[in-house]
């Protein structure tokens, strides 16, 4: 028991930033992404029975916390504050500069479907084969959902460039 | 490869490390500045990630959570297992209880039935026979009938057994006379054997009370109170004239003797 708790310890130092990333990257708000982040281990400490190969402890607390967000979602809809501002209590390391706020907005604009797998693979790291199970969809229905996520945000990002010369001129 | 090919594969993934990608990236410029843009937005995208770090006691907070969670788990387990034990005893006392009131129960009873033949030892002298209509008659007076036949009976009479009352028999057998009890709301939930240092015998339950069968010692009595009582067509205990329930005697209370 208090290997397995020496081993559990250790996963929530090493994971917790980027599981932080990633809550932030659904949720947009900190509060929420730091209560989703302590959420996801403590119902993985619960059901650790079910974790039968550490080296997926990983992806299983990616699924986890989507499903934690999606739950929370269902249950209140958190966040009704605009989710491009800046979060009300600051960040450590959130780049305020105007490219990252436009890069925040087009983010957020895209649709969770093309979002989630973004994150998995920009954050996690995870491979098409890894993000369709954990989504529950064919790798090639996730190759497509990446390629129309960049494509839509490279669009908004060209069209907000776009925005600012004509601005300025 | 082709430029539409190419730049589909660069967005699924702008670092792929695929030879034909590098190939057109190298070959077309229009591609190579396009995979340099997106590779530029890639970057900033995981910086803008990166930069994001947790409350630096968000880790600590969610160890201590756990610990918690631990022992609250732990404590949890320590009271069901307390609050398991506390009924398994109350519920073992219940049982034992309930047990030895229905064993005392039992032995009253069968107590009752050695009392009641010692104290009415004169009707064992009976030389018999009573006639049917007699036989008739007392159990009439509990809405029951004899239906089939039981053999020579030398004493039929209405008892009262404890707290209601009974039918009374006495057969002749071979080592003595036998004692019959037709007691209607007996019911002791099994075979209770009955035994004095002169007496043998057993209480039969049935639908509707129990009948006690009771001889001398060595008389063979296997099976005579499930006959006697086949023989009988009693009604239920609540309809019966002399069956009412416990406590609440119906019909006559007195011997009718």
């Amino acid at each position: 028991m208090g290997q397995l708790h020496d081993q559990f310890d250790s996963l929530v130092k090493a994971l917790t930033p980027e599981l932080y990333r990633y809550a932030m990257g659904l949720c947009h708000n900190p509060d929420t992404a730091d209560d989703l982040v302590q959420e996801t281990f403590l119902r993985a400490w619960r059901s650790q029975n079910t974790l039968r190969d550490v080296k997926t402890a990983r992806a299983w607390l990616y699924t986890i916390l989507r499903n934690e967000n999606a739950r929370l979602y269902e249950r209140q809809r958190p966040d009704v504050r605009d989710p491009h501002a800046l979060p009300a209590v600051a960040v450590h390391g959130y780049d305020t500069s105007t490219e990252a706020f436009t890069l925040r907005r087009a983010l957020n604009d895209l649709d969770l479907q093309y979002r989630e797998p973004l994150l998995l693979q920009t954050i996690g790291g995870f491979s098409c084969q890894e993000i369709g199970q954990m989504l529950g969809l064919k790798s090639n229905t996730v190759l497509t959902r990446l390629f129309r996520a960049r494509k839509m945000l490279r669009d908004m990002l060209e069209n907000a460039q776009s925005s600012e010369l004509e601005k300025l001129s | 490869m082709n430029c539409l090919e190419f730049r589909r594969l660069l967005l699924q993934d702008p670092f792929a490390n695929d030879p034909a990608m590098q190939k057109h990236e190298q070959e077309c410029r229009q591609c190579n500045q396009y995979a340099q843009e997106q590779r530029a937005h890639e970057r900033q995208l995981r910086d803008m990630f990166n930069e994001i770090t947790p409350p630096p006691e968000l880790a600590e907070n969610i160890q201590l959570a756990v610990r918690l969670d631990r022992r609250v788990q732990s404590r949890r387990q320590v009271w069901f297992a307390a609050a398991a034990s506390v009924l398994l005893i109350v519920g073992a006392t219940i049982t034992s209880l309930v047990n030895e009131r229905w064993e005392r129960g039992n032995m009253a009873l069968a107590q009752s039935v050695l009392n009641h033949i010692d104290d009415e030892a004169h009707h064992l002298r009976e030389a018999g026979p009573v006639s049917r209509s007699r036989v008739n008659f007392v159990f009439a007076r509990f809405g029951a009938a004899l239906t089939e036949d039981i053999g020579q009976i030398n004493f039929a009479a209405e008892c009262l057994m404890r707290k209601r009352n009974g039918v009374h028999l006495v057969l002749p057998g071979k080592n003595g006379p036998i004692t019959a009890f037709f007691m209607p709301g007996e019911t002791p939930g099994k075979v209770i054997p009955v035994k004095s240092e002169r007496f043998q015998g057993r209480i039969a339950p049935t639908a509707w009370g129990s009948v006690a069968v009771v001889g001398e010692h060595g008389e063979n009595l296997e099976g005579m109170a499930e006959r006697l009582a086949n023989a009988v067509h009693w009604p239920q205990a609540e309809q019966s004239v002399g069956g009412g329930k416990l406590g609440a005697p119906a019909g006559p209370t007195v011997a009718q003797k």
